[in-house]
């Protein structure tokens, strides 16, 4: 019973180790899962990350027309927050490392609607706050 | 005790009939987590259900994954290569500590220990956890491993990183134990309490620390081994009497051989490439396939009906949870109400896996 | 008895001046406490209101004041509204006699002391909630219990000294503390844990436990009635720290510095003690603790008032 109170009080000398969030945050680490993104320009729009999706959660339309260069043009590229596990699988499919997954944690939001984005849309995520790598 | 309590180790309802003050009988009420898992199964490649497996037993992913991927890998008749082994094995220890780590500071916490100790417990498992999110990305449900390796090979410096670990974990785990092993008020409020006989946890099913608490030396990394168990050198710590004392010194102990194993795993990491493509979609031919593993609370079992196409035509897991709670309402008859609480922590259950 | 009205106000005066003094002290003992659990469970505590939090508790008596205030159905409304006040009124009255050398004193304490237990039973009888009296009557029977072997530890001090008076009993230690005697020691030892019951702190906290099916018998009271029990709490262990200081530790006595200094030093060390206690070891069980106050603490301090009073008188 002694020795536990020893080890207590050893721990009052040891120096806290919590983070003071929100002034101060924890930097994330270099493979962390955090939203998906997309660049845009390696999208070859293949499809392979909307079918291995577990819950179904991207949604790629093609227009039926041909750009300029022969290649097809996107319709859109949604992406709902609210069914995505942040599983990764979409990134570790893709063929050109067009999507990706961001550092982005901090998603609380004030309506559903903000929750369903086109990825496509390049200035989706200025508004939210983006974390540190280490 | 309602669903909501905080004693209760997630959703659970427990019914009790006490007379005064002593618990004369009881029910438990589960169902409260259930996402019905096992239907969503029948509907998604065997790729895309990995992530599923992560938060069924939310506090041990990795030995999740571990367990449904060595299932459909001996569906399909696929092995692993050595690096990926070496690998899998490493995570799935770290995840013990960090499950018992868990477990067993949450336990504690019943008793009336306030939070110290978890507070304690916690601040070892972030170095865990920190190192799972440096490999994977992710800090809880890791959708790490692959059927046939895993999704990606550990990041250049791992193996200092674990070697650092284990070093700074083993005195900790001294440190965590002396709180209590020498407590009189810990041993006279646990030893004794929820005797769970050998020859009764076999016949309910109980298995994992629990069962080996009982003195029923079952261990499947022993007596069945996988992956490259058998490769490695480690004992099994069994208890003699069965009671809650006796359950969190073998928890206590797992985790000590814990350090061992993955202290050989990293020593000789054969060389390789451990990952495999994510967008492969397998046809296992028609047939079945049960394989267990030994998670940190028991015996997890995942059996897979395949008729030829990319899904499963049946998934049913074997929660070990399951087994272990349904032993609770005769092991807390004729005890009073806190040596209930005792009981249920020392079993250290999680629901996600009892519901699916 | 004709009291002039300057002497009825000096009376209210410094009759407010103790409250606040109480209240003061007890804020300052709820933050001590949340920052000692912090830095023992290596976070920070309160960090935010004020310089390290200092005004948490602040912010913490305003926010219990503005809750509303819910009266249970069926609960017996006189019982129910009265118990606080059984529960507070007794602690602060310990502080009535401050500044007069009361020759009973140690007498007094203990009987203004013994008092609380019946807002505690008042409690959980009024609430009309079968759990609320289990965790009033489990209270109960807990300070009660542990009363004798704290009184017979006091007593043990009052033969040291001779006197019942506070202010002698301090006067006898001016060359040695008492607990440097060997039964006095045991009697120290006693008395700090008896205490710690008297308190229903932690290993001993059964009543306050929130955890556990029985979620106590302040659980029907919210906003200012719950902070009186809560301040209740926090006086009565200061009332026990400074009894333990002064029958044992050797009051205002010490060299160099002020004698209120010391006094502060010491009452504030064993406060702390308990407190590190509280965050490190787990609860004890009913059973087990009547038990240890009836079969282990009650013959031991029995024993040692005896071998006391040898030593003593020999």
């Amino acid at each position: 019973m002694i020795k536990a109170l020893f080890i207590t009080l050893k721990n009052i000398f040891v120096k806290p180790v919590t983070l003071q969030y929100p002034t101060q945050k924890m930097p994330m680490a270099e493979r962390f899962r955090g939203l998906v993104d997309l660049r845009t320009e390696k999208c070859i729009k293949c499809n392979q990350c909307v079918k291995i999706c577990p819950t179904s959660c991207l949604d790629l339309a093609v227009s039926s027309q041909e750009g300029a260069d022969k290649k097809k043009e996107f319709g859109h590229f949604k992406y709902n927050m609210e069914l995505c596990c942040f599983c990764g699988l979409c990134e570790q499919v893709c063929p050109t490392q067009a999507i990706y997954m961001n550092k982005i944690y901090e998603i609380s939001v004030y309506g559903h609607d903000k929750l369903h984005i086109d990825l496509l849309d390049s200035g989706k995520y200025d508004e939210w706050a983006h974390p540190t790598v280490k | 005790m309602g669903p909501q309590h905080p004693s209760t180790h997630g959703v659970l309802r427990l019914e009790l009939k006490l007379s005064g003050e002593t618990v004369v009988d009881s029910v438990v009420h589960i169902g409260y987590l259930h996402r019905s898992i096992e239907k969503i199964a029948e509907k998604r490649t065997y790729t895309q259900f990995i992530p599923f497996t992560d938060r069924l037993d939310y506090l041990a992913s990795m030995n999740n994954n571990l367990a449904y991927v060595l299932a459909a890998e001996k569906l399909m008749g696929i092995e692993a290569n050595d690096r990926a082994k070496h690998i899998r094995v490493i995570m799935a220890e770290f995840n013990r500590i960090a499950s018992h780590l868990f477990g067993v500071t949450t336990f504690t916490q019943d008793l009336g220990a306030f939070a110290t100790p978890l507070f304690y417990g916690m601040r070892e498992r972030e170095k865990i956890v920190e190192f799972f999110d440096s490999v994977c990305g992710q800090r809880l449900t890791y959708n790490y491993m692959r059927i046939g390796g895993v999704s990606r090979d550990l990041p250049a410096g791992s193996e200092d990183k674990i070697k650092k670990i284990v070093a700074y974990l083993r005195p900790k785990f001294d440190d965590l134990e002396a709180m209590f092993s020498a407590n009189r008020i810990f041993t006279a409020r646990t030893k004794g309490i929820g005797t769970l006989t050998g020859e009764k946890a076999v016949n309910y099913g109980v298995t994992g620390p629990n069962l080996r608490a009982s003195g029923v030396k079952w261990d499947l990394r022993k007596d069945e081994p996988y992956e490259c168990y058998d490769k490695f050198d480690f004992d099994i710590p069994t208890g003699r009497n069965g009671d809650a004392w006796d359950r969190y010194k073998v928890r206590m102990e797992e985790m000590r051989q814990s350090l061992r194993i993955i202290e050989q795993a990293a020593g000789g990491m054969p060389e390789g490439d451990p990952t495999v493509k994510a967008g492969r979609i397998f046809r296992p031919a028609p047939g079945q396939a049960y394989v267990r593993s030994e998670n940190p609370r028991g015996e997890l079992g995942f059996f897979i009906v395949s008729d030829g196409s990319p899904v499963p035509y049946r998934l049913k897991i074997r929660a070990p949870s399951f087994s272990n709670i349904s032993v609770l309402p005769e092991l807390i008859k004729g005890l009073k109400v806190a040596d209930a609480v005792c009981v249920l922590g020392s079993l250290d259950v999680v629901m996600g896996e009892i519901d699916r | 008895m004709t009291v002039s009205i300057l002497t009825f106000i000096i009376m209210i005066i410094v009759g407010v001046m103790a409250l606040g003094f109480i209240a003061v002290s007890a804020m300052f003992l709820i933050w001590w406490e949340r920052k000692v659990s912090a830095h023992i469970q290596t976070r920070y505590g309160p960090m935010r209101v004020g310089w390290h939090g200092a005004l948490q508790s602040v912010a913490d008596v305003i926010k219990l004041l503005l809750k509303e205030n819910i009266t249970p159905a069926g609960a017996d409304k006189a019982v129910w509204w009265t118990a606080p006040f059984f529960a507070v009124v007794p602690s602060v009255m310990v502080f009535a006699p401050i500044g007069h050398d009361l020759n009973i004193g140690v007498l007094y304490i203990m009987a203004m002391t013994s008092l609380c237990v019946l807002g505690i039973f008042m409690a959980g009888w009024g609430s009309n909630n079968k759990y609320s009296l289990l965790g009033g009557m489990r209270s109960a029977a807990q300070i009660i219990s542990y009363e004798i072997p704290l009184i017979l530890a006091m007593v043990t001090a009052v033969m040291f000294a001779g006197t019942l008076s506070i202010q002698k009993i301090v006067e006898a230690q001016k060359d040695a503390w008492f607990v440097f005697h060997p039964s006095m020691a045991v009697a120290f030892l006693v008395f700090l844990i008896a205490g710690t019951a008297e308190v229903n702190r932690t290993p001993f906290d059964i009543p306050e436990a929130e955890s556990e099916l029985v979620a106590g018998f302040h659980t029907e009271y919210s906003g200012m009635k719950f902070a009186m029990f809560f301040l209740g709490e926090y006086t009565n262990m200061l009332i026990i720290s400074a009894l333990a200081a002064v029958l044992f530790l050797g009051g205002w006595n010490g060299p160099f510095l002020h004698p209120i200094l010391w006094f502060l030093i010491k009452t504030y060390g064993i406060v702390t003690l308990m407190m590190w206690i509280r965050w490190t070891l787990p609860r004890v069980r009913v059973d087990q603790l009547m038990n240890f106050a009836w079969k282990v603490l009650t013959p031991v301090s029995f024993v040692n008032l005896a071998v006391a009073g040898w030593v003593l008188v020999r």
